[in-house]
Formats: structure tokens, sequence, C-alpha cells
């Protein structure tokens, strides 16, 4: 899988990498079980500080996505049953909150929003099926 | 015979001095990055002939004027080592100020044209990329070094055998030359400092592994061809070169131990062997290298490019790099490798096996 930063964006190059690994897992060209490399070569290969990809990494074991074991790496988790009550279902309501906001400040109207939201969840979902 | 060993040295050295410009990547031209659709400018190609011809022209007349002065002058053994190490230097310095004339020239011509400065720069790498990496694995690398932990135990039993006066230099006749008294460790000092080199080999060989493959957004699949037959040619020839000398210096170690060993005439040809084979290897995988990923043709992408990396590159020939954990980076200008001089590490790998076979020598 390919992975692109653009190093003059506004956006903090760990959050790039960060979202762009969890576009990867959502398409299918990161499976779950998979290794993520080390900290060390992925920096090398990016020409990055290691603070950055460690940064990222840590970012994504926060929000569960990932596994930090020693030795082995960082290990992509299985997807879970979210519960209505769990921190990850509070942490992407709050954020679907602000973005579903924003788009209603700009004028969408709710079929809008609800056709945007499928067919982005139809374009991530669709190419794993292909894979 | 000196003076064939020495004339394919400096030929050999002028034939890869003039064609470098034609095996660095094709987006850095002269140490300066050019984005990849203006690595076709008439001006650079124009660039790259002149300094070929430059060097080339140069070194021929060097060349043959070595020839002749060797050949008519017949000079003293001494005089003629002493000229043939000059040359080389001399070319080397030649080919570097012509390297400063381009340098300039391109990077001139770069800032005139504005090439570059509407590209959005990115990076990019492939998270797949490593599965693919080619380079000998460690272990290889111990293999030389338990033969040369062979003769070293060989040579401790053989001791008392031993001449008092052990070799430490041959001539060009194939005979020693030079001799210091026999000890304990004089005896075993020539395979020492092999077994440093081969950990040395064996250290660059890990550090380069750790060492970033860089991918270019604008040409992935060329840089990964690249990236990948640099690193596994890299692995091979610095294997090969373990091997080499760890055959010749047991060769000799054995004929210091069994004195008349080996005829006056295989005495003579092994360094021959040993010099040619290193050429050959040397030009095989310069070739590979130089060539490789050149047939693929861009992706076209647009309005991005690589992230210009020019700072980081002092002259283009320097690379400082604070953010980047790679030790060992692609040279810009030559096939093979250059260190990140912003990474200490990298000085103690390569200076301190170095630092340790100079004090060495100079002390026993």
């Amino acid at each position: 899988m390919i992975i692109q930063i653009e190093p003059q964006s506004d956006i903090p190059i760990y959050m790039q990498l960060t979202n762009q690994i969890i576009e990867g897992i959502a398409r299918g060209s990161l499976c779950q079980g998979d290794s993520l490399p080390s900290v060390r070569v992925f920096a090398a290969d990016l020409g990055v500080n290691m603070h950055t990809v460690n940064k990222s990494y840590h970012e994504l074991e926060k929000r569960g996505i990932i596994r930090i074991v020693p030795k082995s790496g960082a290990v992509i988790q299985s997807p879970v049953e979210i519960e209505k009550k769990s921190p990850h279902y509070e942490r992407i309501q709050q954020e679907m909150k602000t973005v579903i906001a924003e788009a209603i400040v700009l004028g969408f109207k709710s079929e809008q929003i609800d056709e945007l939201v499928a067919s982005v969840t139809k374009e991530l979902k669709g190419k794993r099926k292909l894979k | 015979m000196t003076l064939t060993i020495f004339a394919i040295i400096i030929l050999f050295l002028a034939v890869m001095e003039a064609a470098i410009p034609y095996l660095v990547k094709r987006t850095v031209v002269f140490g300066v990055s050019i984005p990849e659709e203006h690595t076709k400018a008439p001006e650079l190609r124009d660039y790259k002939k002149r300094y070929a011809l430059i060097v080339f022209a140069f070194s021929m007349v060097i060349f043959i004027s070595f020839l002749l002065w060797g050949l008519l002058a017949s000079p003293a053994e001494e005089q003629l080592v002493l000229v043939s190490a000059a040359i080389p230097i001399a070319m080397i310095l030649l080919s570097l100020a012509c390297y400063v004339y381009f340098h300039a020239k391109t990077t001139q011509l770069k800032r005139q044209n504005r090439w570059g400065e509407n590209l959005k720069q990115v990076k990019v790498t492939d998270l797949s990329v490593r599965s693919q990496d080619e380079m000998l694995p460690w272990y290889m690398y111990l293999f030389p070094m338990i033969i040369t932990l062979g003769v070293i135990g060989y040579t401790v039993l053989q001791y008392p055998n031993l001449p008092e006066q052990i070799p430490t230099h041959w001539g060009p006749n194939g005979l020693p030359d030079a001799f210091t008294a026999k000890n304990p460790i004089s005896v075993i000092s020539a395979p020492l400092i092999l077994l440093v080199m081969q950990v040395m080999f064996l250290g660059i060989n890990e550090t380069t592994k750790r060492s970033g493959i860089k991918l270019s957004a604008t040409s992935t699949e060329a840089s990964r061809i690249r990236q990948l037959t640099l690193r596994k040619y890299t692995s091979w020839f610095m294997f090969l070169i373990s091997l080499l000398l760890t055959m010749l210096f047991s060769f000799l170690q054995l004929s210091t131990i069994h004195e008349g060993l080996f005829g006056e005439g295989t005495m003579l040809i092994a360094p021959f062997i040993f010099l040619l084979v290193i050429f050959g290897g040397a030009i095989v995988y310069a070739v590979k290298v130089g060539r490789a990923g050149e047939k693929i043709g861009t992706e076209p992408l647009g309005g991005i490019g690589d992230v210009d990396e020019d700072q980081h590159w002092k002259g283009g020939l320097f690379y400082f790099n604070k953010n980047d954990p790679s030790i060992f980076v692609e040279k810009r200008f030559g096939v093979g490798w250059t260190l990140n001089l912003a990474n200490p590490k990298g000085y103690f790998i390569v200076l301190g096996p170095l630092a340790f076979i100079l004090l060495f020598t100079y002390f026993i």
C-alpha cells in the first residue's frame, strides 16, 4: 500500500500517516493481524523523524486500531462489536457531529448528508470486495 | 607487471568517472534534483555530454602519457609506484572540478527556469516494499569470518614452524620485501585486520538494510526497482569483496607458514586475479544499478513532485539530514552509497574499523 504525505501541508505529518493507515485498513489494503513496519524502518523509508511515526502509532493505538506488541511491532486489531456506550462510539459520534454541524451550517440538506455518508461507506467498502 | 596493473586501474577509473552522469538517477543531475518532466531538457543532456567528454579526454591524455613514460623512460620501481598512486588522485580531482562546474551550471539552470516551484511536494513509501528487499542475510557474512578464525587457529598451531621474520609487504615480483620480527601478535596481525574488515562489511550490510528505501512520487515503480537493485547488488558485491579478501589474506598467510608452498608464478598472478575480479564486479555492479528501472516510463501525475531535498545535500555530495534515521543513502553523483553525516552512528561504523586498522598496523 502506497503512503503519500505532504510535508508542507497544514495537517501535521503524523495525522496524515494516521489517516492514511486507517483508510488503508478500511479499504482492505491492510488486513487484521498484519504488522505495520517498525518505527525506524517506516521513518527511514519515508525520510521523516522517528518521533513522527511513533506519534502516529500511539495515536492509532489510542484509538484501538493497532496494538503495539514488544518485538512483533504494531499489529492491526480485528474489529469488535461496538456498543453505544463504548468510548469509541462516543468519539466517532463526536467527530461526526463536528463534520455534520459544519455541513448543516453550509446548507446541506438531511438527504444530502445521508447520501454522502452512504456513498463514502460504499466507496471504502466496495473496493474491499474486489480484493 | 606493475605498469600493467596500474594501467588497468587508471583506464578503469577513466571510464567509470566519465560514465557517472549516465549511471546516476535521471532525476538528479550533477547533484541537483530535477523534476521528472524536465529531466530530458536539452541543456542537461548537453552538460552530461560535455562532462563525459572533458573527463574522458583529459584522462586519456594522462593515461597515454603515463604509458609512454612507463615504457620509454623505464623508471625505477619506486618512482613508478609513486607516480601511479598520484595519477588516480589527480584524475579524481579533475573530475571533481568538472563536477563542481556543472553542479553550479545545473543549479543556475534550475533556478532560472523555476523548475519544480509550482509542484506540490510529496513523499511516498510503499508498506510492502520491505518484503521485496533482497539483501543478503547477516549470517552469510559469518562464513568468511569462520575461515579467518580457522586461519588464525592454524597459525597458532603452526607457530613453532613459522619463520623468524614475518612478511608484511609483498613486492610487485610476488616476493615479500618487508618483514617484522616474529611474536604471537605479529603472526596473526594480517588475519586480525581481515577480521575487522569482515566485521565492518557485516556492519555496513546491516545498517544499509535498516536505511530507507526511498521511492519517488513521480516514478514509484522505476525508483522501487532502482533502490531494490542497488541494495541487492551492494550486498552481493560487498560479500564478494569480503570473500576475495579472505582468499587473498589466507593465501598470503599460508605462503608465510609454508614457505615455497606456492610457486613464484602463483604469487605473482594471485593479486592480479584479485584485482581483475574486483574491477569486473565493480563494472557489473555499476551497470546493473545504473540501468535499473531506466526503461520504465513515468506515471503522468499532474502537479505533484518529490520533496526537493537539495537543501540537505551540501554541494550535491554531502548529505546532512537530522530527521532521516537512515545511516546510508544513495549517492547523488556516482553509483553506491553515502553517509548521512548528521547521524553520528555512521561515522562510528565507517571510521571505527579504519581507525582500528591504522592504529593496529602503526603500533604492532
